[in-house]
């Protein structure tokens, strides 16, 4: 489902979704990549710590690099998702 | 304790018989083999024999005797021997692997890569278990079986190979049974422990592929480590809940230092997850078919892994550079329920596969790595005072028992007993009289209710504050499934003045609802 108009979808998976008890929110658009954990940061009190910072981000199901794309944008309409490593098995 | 000897004396009693029943089994096929062989070198020897009498030798043959013998003897081995060296499988072989070999993605040079191929399944759980039973059944020629741990009843329902009768035996004994059972042509090699970064390099070193089915952030990265020294593709997935992750690392399985090489666990995650963040099946849960469904896809993968070349030299497809690396998402509850990462590769500064790496085999193997270490340990916790905690024999004496000191009879409405485990939990089984409070809503309320994010969960999670609010003379007693999160309960509780400065009593159940079990009521379910 595309998000509403300025805004990008954000998909929680596994602890991700756990920590924000919800699997997905809709933000607005268009934001720095580098300072979009301090945007979650702001929202779920935390997260930094003890989710995001081991994360992979992807972006339109490309897996991007936080610390180093400088400059990415994400835009209105993209999907950005975050996704902790799972290790149980 | 009688009993337990019982059950072990049954279970090598059958395991015997068992193996009896397998040479016997191997003896007779031998047997039948022999006897065919025997039958038809008679037939052949009737007509030799026919042939044979002295004076018509020299007549029909014009050669000596001897020479004679020799020649029908090379006869007898072409016609008789062939069968099984004519075609390049088993006769059964070709009955049992059917479905697959008819398949252009196998064929025959398939199955026979499948054949020479070893695999090692690192965790023979709920993602090993599934794992080895397809490539078991595939043909895989070795497949080579690590685990440390012993089957217990909460492993059944997701890890198919061990029955309700293999409880308390190695998980890789039983796996050993069930495989061997399932197709007896494959070699099985047995590493009944875990894996140690001292041991990881001799272990791996002597597979093609390995499959990493393992349940810490630890051993994950110890596991890509040893691939990445060794040059072999990692196939690597995990399960927790209903979400589960699937990955193909260090393919191709180029050269340390070597960027075109494919990412390993390291360059997807270089940070592993705080500990007391990460959550194992036992605490978070597990539905069966979620794990199940990657060990099968983890199965898939190696089979597509150790088939390739055959596909492109045999069905005359263009060899073409491998898939781009992808992670592999899988959560049963969204929609969809898979989504394809593309990943990129090896990352410039990993700290394993690039030119800059800083591990080592040396390192690994004097154990110098310390793998536990770098993803980190959680002590036990200890946040209380003794003042502030109870254990629950004594609580048991609240509840149950004559006061000794006050004469008071026993009474339920004396005190607040709060059960902090999530809903569910709570909804299993619950000590009887007990309030629920889940430990997420206990963290997650801010003394200032007004600064709470979601304005909808203020309510509820106000709710909770009020009604202990509302009886401020009664001692509080918090209870958890173990007794970590009652003891932060206890503080953040404080916190949040529900003890009015001190003026009411709160306090912990020591050791949770386990120790409830253990010393006070043994018919507590336990799950």
């Amino acid at each position: 489902m595309a998000p509403a108009k300025g805004h990008f979808t954000i998909l929680y998976f596994a602890a991700a979704a756990s920590f924000t008890a919800r699997s997905t929110d809709e933000l607005p658009a268009p934001v720095q990549a580098c300072s979009l954990f301090a945007q979650l940061e702001e929202r779920y009190p935390g997260i930094t710590l003890k989710v995001l910072s081991s994360c992979a981000v992807t972006v339109n199901l490309e897996y991007i690099d936080i610390d180093e794309d400088d400059g990415l944008t994400i835009k209105e309409g993209d999907e950005v998702a975050i996704i902790p490593p799972v290790s149980s098995g | 304790m009688a009993s337990s000897t019982i059950v072990e004396s049954l279970r090598k009693q059958i395991a015997s018989c068992e193996a009896q029943l397998k040479d016997l089994r191997r003896q007779l096929a031998e047997a039948e083999h022999y006897q065919q062989q025997q039958r038809e070198q008679d037939s052949l020897h009737q007509t030799t024999a026919a042939y044979s009498d002295p004076f018509t030798h020299d007549m029909s043959y014009g050669i000596h005797d001897d020479f004679r013998s020799e020649v029908f003897a090379a006869l007898s081995h072409v016609e008789v021997g062939s069968p099984s060296r004519k075609w390049p499988l088993d006769k059964t072989e070709y009955k049992r692997y059917g479905r697959q070999l008819i398949m252009p993605e196998i064929g025959l040079q398939g199955q026979l890569c499948l054949k020479e191929a070893s695999v090692l399944i690192v965790g023979v759980g709920g993602l090993g278990c599934p794992a080895a039973a397809y490539l078991v059944g595939s043909g895989v020629g070795t497949v080579g079986l690590i685990d440390g741990d012993i089957v217990e009843e909460s492993n059944l329902h997701r890890q198919v190979l061990h029955s309700t009768a293999s409880v308390g035996m190695s998980k890789v004994d039983s796996a050993r049974v069930a495989l061997n059972s399932l197709n007896p042509n494959v070699r099985l090699v047995a590493h009944p422990s875990r894996l140690t970064s001292e041991s990881a390099i001799s272990i791996l070193q002597d597979y093609d592929v390995v499959l990493d089915c393992t349940d810490t952030p630890a051993s994950r990265y110890l596991i890509s480590d040893a691939c990445v020294l060794l040059g072999k593709p990692l196939v690597s997935a995990s399960a927790l809940r209903t979400d589960g992750q699937l990955m193909v690392l260090n393919y191709p399985p180029r050269p340390v230092g070597d960027p075109s090489g494919g990412p390993c666990y390291r360059c997807v995650f270089p940070k592993p997850p705080p500990a007391e963040s990460v959550v194992s099946c036992g605490d978070g849960g597990i539905l069966g078919p979620v794990v199940g469904v990657m060990g099968v896809l983890q199965a898939l993968e190696a089979i597509k892994l150790l088939t390739r070349q055959t596909n492109e030299v045999f069905r005359h497809v263009e060899p073409k550079p491998a898939d781009p690396p992808t992670l592999l998402i899988f959560s049963a509850y969204s929609n969809p329920m898979f989504r394809s990462i593309r990943l990129r590769n090896r990352r410039q500064k990993c700290a394993a596969c690039s030119a800059q790496s800083s591990v080592t085999p040396e390192a690994l193997k004097s154990g110098s790595l310390d793998y536990v270490q770098f993803c980190g340990t959680i002590s036990p916790i200890n946040a209380l005072a003794s003042n502030e905690r109870i254990s629950a024999e004594n609580y048991a004496k609240i509840r149950l028992e004559v006061n000794p000191y006050t004469g008071m009879e026993p009474d339920k409405d004396s005190h607040i007993l709060v059960d902090v485990r999530e809903k569910v939990q709570f909804g299993l089984c619950s000590l009887e009289g007990s309030l629920n409070v889940p430990f997420s809503t206990i963290t997650t309320t801010l003394p200032n209710l007004a600064n709470t994010w979601h304005n909808d969960e203020i309510p509820q999670a106000q709710g909770w504050v009020t009604e202990l609010k509302n009886h401020p003379e009664k001692p509080i007693f918090v209870i958890c499934r173990l007794g970590n999160d009652s003891q932060l309960s206890v503080k953040k509780m404080k916190e949040l003045g529900l003890d009015h400065s001190g003026q009411r009593w709160i306090g912990d159940i020591k050791g949770g609802l386990k120790a409830w079990r253990n010393n006070v009521d043994r018919e507590f379910p336990e799950y």
